[in-house]
């Protein structure tokens, strides 16, 4: 560990410097946080969007009964679990790589990487924070399900929680690697939205898909269909294991492509330049 | 120690020489500017001394240290300022916000008021940054510059989209700093701004340097031809006039010498002697623009 100091001679190695670079982390993830409720219209939006769809569509279809093979189960029982993926998936992927896409063509990434904050804080302190969103997002779900539908929470604490820190992970590649995939600002809404909710339609985020539909079977190839399904998993009770080793793996493995697309892709200075 | 010593330095996208065989040096305390049209590689140049891009050949040292070396560019970066061509700030926060955020990432920033009152913004402080006008935007860009309090300012045309008034401002601030002991290497296509400002400049063109000097002799600028002016006075005929006169234009006589001292020794004697005036008598050495035009004539 090397710190700073006045002297002429430079320190070298000095990228940790330990406990004052975790404080840089938590500095960095408030002012991260500063940043998106600063724009409050924009910030709710984020927020509440997966809970008003929740409650639209569990009001309008939630109590239908579909059959999964473990007995027929009311609808909103798998809604509840497909919205928290909803969430997990808009904050860490579509809001991430919308807002990656913003700071490096307003030069943002480029001052960063100029300041003496190595790379790794930066970084930590923007996934940290739009994982926090998701939870947020993830806590008020699981509150409309308990108090508005009657949904009980995860049968299985420990199952749900890894699959949401699996889907965090995973969608912060993908959203990093998207980022890096979209040249402009102007392009950055529409494109990363429109994908986004191409695969969320497709997965069955807003309406039960039966495993033998020609649809799941395209859908599996994707990982926002794994995310519903591992997260499905750990709700239930009984008949089924929660621990969706499967979907996770598959997840894995598009976490991995991500990475490896956004690191040979990764560039802090705008495209425009 | 110069602040940055550049030999030979060289930056090549495949075939596409960006930067070739820069060399010069900057002196600690001294205010540097690169001058050249778009694309001669001033950007480039800068972006090498502060670590952001690495180099193909050549050596560099900035604070006595390689930009590019990874294990002292925490340090090297904890020592320099930057400010970008163009605006890179987050429109969300206040002008308070993001200096008090930057600030805590050196280990010892200036003080967040001293940088809102020296960049001129206090009663903007609280303001959010989307409200503040283009040069305010740009001036809240120097302070993020200047908030670690760097031994080393790079400026990358610093007052582009000042009004007149922004521009003598932000030459103030770049003077005040300077004298306080704070290196400085701008980029500018401003020629009054590099007679205002520098030290010493160096034209890049065509990836090269191809002059360098203080502005005062840049490109022979010192001791080249100047042009003597001055009103026909009346009664008086071109065939008069005991020098040699280059041309007459709508009664205004230029004469162009090398020889100035001896030229006007000859002419303001014989004024004399004659009892004649030489209405609006005025000696101009060639320009910095002159110079800065014949030397990158042909960049585009």
């Amino acid at each position: 560990m090397t710190v700073v100091s006045g002297s002429d001679a430079p320190p070298r190695g000095g990228w940790f410097h330990g406990l004052s670079d975790l404080r840089l982390v938590l500095r960095q993830f408030r002012y991260e946080q500063l940043s998106f409720w600063l724009n409050p219209f924009g910030a709710m939006f984020t927020v509440v969007f997966s809970t008003v769809f929740l409650i639209l569509i569990g009001s309008l279809a939630g109590q239908q009964t579909i059959g999964n093979g473990l007995g027929d189960i009311k609808q909103v029982q798998y809604y509840v679990p497909s919205f928290v993926a909803f969430g997990i998936m808009s904050s860490c992927f579509n809001i991430l790589a919308i807002s990656m896409v913003n700071r490096r063509e307003m030069g943002l990434l480029k001052r960063l990487r100029l300041c003496p904050v190595p790379t790794w804080i930066v970084m930590a302190a923007i996934f940290l924070s739009s994982m926090f969103i998701a939870l947020v997002q993830l806590v008020i779900l699981l509150a409309v399900g308990r108090f508005g539908f009657s949904v009980h929470g995860p049968a299985n604490i420990p199952a749900f929680a890894l699959t949401v820190l699996v889907g965090m992970v995973v969608f912060t590649a993908l959203g990093m690697a998207m980022s890096t995939l979209v040249p402009n600002m102007d392009s950055a809404g529409p494109v990363v939205s429109l994908i986004f909710f191409i695969l969320v339609f497709l997965s069955g985020t807003y309406f039960y898909i039966s495993p033998s539909s020609g649809l799941a079977k395209f859908a599996v190839y994707f990982p926002v269909r794994h995310l519903i399904l591992a997260l499905f998993a750990s709700f239930q009770n009984e008949g089924v294991s929660p621990w969706a080793w499967h979907d996770l793996g598959v997840m894995a493995i598009w976490g991995v492509a991500g990475v490896i697309v956004a690191l040979r892709r990764w560039r802090w200075a705008p495209r425009r330049g | 120690m110069a602040a940055v010593s550049v030999r030979n330095l060289a930056k090549s996208y495949g075939d596409k020489h960006a930067v070739r065989d820069v060399t010069f040096e900057v002196e600690k305390g001294e205010i540097f500017a690169l001058l050249g049209p778009n694309g001669a590689g001033k950007t480039t140049t800068i972006e090498i001394l502060e670590g952001f891009r690495e180099r193909s050949g050549g050596d560099v040292k900035t604070l006595g240290v390689d930009p590019a070396d990874r294990s002292t560019q925490r340090w090297l970066r904890s020592r320099i300022g930057v400010v970008l061509q163009e605006l890179a700030v987050e429109p969300s926060y206040s002008v308070r916000q993001v200096l008090t955020r930057n600030a805590g990432y050196y280990p010892s920033p200036r003080p967040v008021d001293e940088v809102i009152s020296l960049i001129g913004l206090e009663e903007k402080a609280d303001d959010r940054i989307k409200k503040l006008s283009g040069g305010q935007q740009r001036r809240l860009d120097v302070g993020l510059g200047i908030i670690g309090n760097p031994e080393l300012l790079f400026l990358d045309e610093p007052t582009t989209g000042l009004d007149p008034s922004g521009r003598r401002d932000s030459w103030d601030l770049i003077r005040h700093l300077s004298s306080a002991g704070t290196t400085v290497m701008l980029t500018t296509h401003y020629m009054d701004e590099v007679e205002a400002l520098a030290d010493r400049v160096a034209v890049l063109n065509h990836a090269e340097i191809v002059a360098s000097g203080t502005p005062a002799s840049i490109g022979g600028r010192d001791s080249g031809t100047v042009t003597i002016r001055f009103a026909l006075p009346d009664g008086v005929s071109v065939a008069d006039i005991p020098v040699h006169v280059q041309t007459v234009d709508d009664g205004l006589v230029s004469i162009r010498t090398e020889d100035e001292l001896r030229v006007l020794h000859t002419l303001t004697g014989w004024a004399l002697e004659r009892d004649v005036i030489l209405p609006g008598l005025s000696v101009s050495r060639i320009s910095l623009e002159d110079i800065y035009l014949n030397l990158t004539r042909g960049a585009r």
